[in-house]
């Protein structure tokens, strides 16, 4: 068993962040291009020509390397497209560059960098790829999505050019992928026509030996009527063949979360809920942003966010309304005060796209419905888990201690 | 805060006040019926009216017709008869005559001000008010911080020698906070709305000559400021736990530098600190001299200039 699963109680529980989340997350938008054409992918803009150069991804390391007030002690290298692996052979003369200059500048994260890629699996197996893995193996963590059954996963997950699904091209490599990260995980996207193949579609990544499910309903404005009431179901269903067959014990599944679905304090709980700003993404223009969400090519309504470029560095102004965000000041009553409200999600990206002005500060709610369908199928898993773990005391505990709404900061 | 003013633009090429730069070079005389309009509607929400002027004077139906309601009139030189702000664009203060009960207002970089202490001086021996708007608070850098020290220090000791001579003058950069408890912004958006000459509302001026499709209704559909909630203090997660309340809080800056109507730029804020912490100056000094200043309460030491670098204490 991987040695940083975290059990209590014989429940498996998420695997932790690496060194906890604290790492520096640099993200480099190698390509706008992808082998798919994914119905439910936020980018809209995907091209084949806004391919970064060396000389930008080259610009953009001595940039990061030089910065004295990044102090995180770790330093999280993404890379992402489109699908990052069509650049191969860019991404491995980066990363040869970043060890090299980490070395010779004597970078305190040189003893502690991650190369992250999230692939679309197509191209895992080839020689050049698995040349790259064999040489950074120990600082690589890779994630292959893939969305469940063959059916579920080619609802969506299809081919640019020809519109064939892509599932038999990703199954076929995940023998390959688990043996090399056998703690692999994949990320799921649930968009409305998603819904009715949930269930089957998680316990076909568990068959495929993939123990680890991290899944989220898109955060566009896609759903329909009655779309939280089949949602709910699916997740009831999934929570029944977990529990009825012990699956927990071994298996994760991120739409059951046990601390989800309460009220959230607006003074103590009170924080962001993504890293938009603490994070810098580069594309092959060599402009910077606080994430790649706020990159043209996932902008459907609003212009780009761009914060500095390889030349001029960060304009640390364009920064401030990222590093000061709160939960309360950008949230509507109704989700300050919501008795469901731990556990809703937001893009900081998708709130800026959907917002009425030019602001971060206007919080979607697209996903309201399909948060509070989840919560409830989630409360019916955990008393239904801890009656038959005879734990039910642990969830009366956990009721009472729950946070009562107090009137918000604004 | 409710909508309190209307701010009525007589023509594109009314004098700037604020500061924005006025890029119109072509008259365009807000339409008679507009202006109308636009009175009407000020008075069915209870608003006070100010009137922006050109430098060309006005036809003689529109004084009638602006006389018809209680309003204030900001006004270039040259056309200041019967102002109540004048905007000054030659201000050697010995040659400008100045009215009592008028308030004047001298748009500047730190540069012509640094240059002109000597006016700015007999200015202040002269009126009742005096705003001083910098214009080049976007080029401001963290070099410039003694520059600007020293000429708030200097205007200082200016006000210190003229409060001991019991001439009571106002001036902006340093008064106001003096006799501040809380935040007095400009309230762009939340208690100050824009009218045009082309018939629409904008947040304030600055947004309509920046960015003429950003407006905020106008007379035919009317107002409709959206996320209003960001244009006010409590939604500034900066500016709510500050307290150099003589600050503007420029909405429109706020936007060009940080792409964020409710966040203010690093230089915006030094800027206003070091007035800030000029008035604590002032106020210890007149304290010292034995004068009594009326509703002023102490102004607290701090050491920081950006409340934006302290906000791991207030988060």
């Amino acid at each position: 068993m991987d040695s940083r699963i975290v059990m209590d109680n014989k429940i498996r529980q998420d695997i932790p962040l690496w060194e906890n989340g604290v790492a520096k997350n640099i993200t480099f938008i190698v390509t706008k291009d992808c082998q798919l054409a994914c119905k439910y992918c936020y980018l809209v803009g995907k091209n084949s020509k806004e391919r970064m150069s060396w000389d930008v991804a080259r610009q953009a390391i001595d940039y990061v390397l030089s910065q004295k007030d990044y102090n995180q002690p770790s330093v999280v290298w993404d890379f992402i497209g489109g699908e990052p692996f069509l650049e191969i052979e860019l991404i491995d003369r980066i990363c040869d560059y970043i060890k090299t200059e980490m070395y010779r500048l004597q970078h305190p994260w040189f003893n502690s960098y991650r190369f992250s890629f999230s692939t679309n699996g197509i191209n895992y197996h080839e020689p050049r790829i698995q040349h790259f893995i064999e040489k950074n193996r120990t600082h690589l963590s890779i994630g292959i999505t893939i969305d469940g059954t063959e059916k579920k996963h080619d609802l969506n997950r299809i081919y640019k050019k020809s519109g064939r699904g892509s599932y038999q091209d990703v199954v076929r490599n995940i023998p390959l992928w688990l043996s090399q990260f056998p703690g692999g995980n994949t990320k799921v996207t649930i968009s409305s026509d998603d819904i009715p193949y949930i269930c089957e579609s998680v316990l076909h990544l568990y068959e495929l030996g993939i123990k680890d499910v991290a899944i989220n309903c898109v955060f566009e404005d896609v759903w329909k009527d009655g779309d939280d009431v089949v949602f709910e179901q699916q997740l009831v269903d999934l929570a029944d063949v977990i529990i009825d067959h012990e699956l927990y014990q071994e298996h994760f599944c991120s739409f059951f979360m046990e601390h989800i679905g309460k009220p959230l304090n607006p003074d103590t709980d009170n924080r962001n809920w993504c890293g938009a700003g603490m994070m810098l993404a580069i594309d092959a223009a060599g402009n910077f942003y606080p994430c790649t969400r706020f990159a043209q090519y996932s902008l459907r309504n609003k212009p780009a966010w761009i914060i500095g470029n390889v030349k001029d560095g960060i304009d640390s102004n364009k920064l401030r309304p990222f590093l000061t965000l709160d939960r309360t000041t950008q949230s509507a009553e109704e989700c300050v005060n919501c008795e469901v409200a731990s556990g809703c999600a937001w893009c900081q990206g998708e709130n800026y796209d959907a917002a009425d002005t030019h602001t971060l500060y206007q919080r979607s709610t697209a996903i309201c419905k399909m948060h509070k369908a989840r919560v409830r199928a989630n409360n019916y898993y955990w008393n239904k888990l801890f009656r038959k773990l005879e734990l039910e005391g642990r969830r009366e505990e956990f009721e009472k201690q729950k946070e009562k709404v107090k009137n918000p900061v604004c | 805060m409710m909508l309190q003013y209307l701010i009525i633009l007589l023509d594109d090429m009314s004098v700037s006040y604020c500061h924005y730069e006025n890029p119109s070079k072509v008259r365009r005389l807000i339409d008679l019926d507009v202006l109308k309009r636009g009175i009407v509607w000020g008075m069915k929400e209870n608003l006070n009216i100010q009137f922006v002027y050109p430098d060309d004077e006005l036809p003689q139906e529109y004084n009638e017709v602006i006389e018809s309601i209680d309003h204030t009139k900001i006004k270039p030189q040259g056309q200041d008869e019967d102002a109540d702000v004048v905007v000054l664009t030659e201000w050697n203060g010995e040659d400008v005559e100045v009215k009592s009960g008028v308030s004047y207002i001298i748009r500047t970089t730190r540069e012509k001000l640094r240059g002109a202490m000597s006016s700015v001086h007999a200015l202040l021996k002269k009126v009742n008010r005096l705003n001083i708007v910098m214009t080049d608070v976007e080029e401001f850098k963290d070099g410039d911080i003694d520059d600007y020290k020293a000429l708030l220090e200097e205007l200082k000791e200016c006000l210190v020698d003229l409060y001991g001579q019991e001439r009571n003058v106002q001036l902006n950069l340093l008064t106001d906070r003096l006799l501040l408890s809380q935040m007095n912004n400009c309230g762009a958006g939340d208690s100050t709305v824009t009218l045009a000459p082309n018939g629409k509302f904008y947040l304030c001026p600055a947004f309509y000559y920046e960015k003429p499709m950003d407006d905020v209704g106008g007379l035919d559909v009317g107002l409709n400021i959206k996320n209003q909630q960001l244009l006010r203090l409590d939604h500034a997660p900066i500016c709510r736990h500050c307290d150099a309340y003589q600050c503007r809080r420029c909405v429109w800056m706020n936007q060009k530098t940080t792409l964020e109507v409710n966040t203010p730029s690093h230089q915006q804020c030094v800027m206003a600190h070091l007035e800030r912490n000029a008035s604590r100056e002032l106020q210890s000094q007149l304290k010292r001299n034995g004068m009594k200043l009326a509703n002023s309460l102490d102004i607290r030491k701090i050491d920081y200039l950006d409340p934006f670098n302290n906000y791991n204490q207030w988060r």
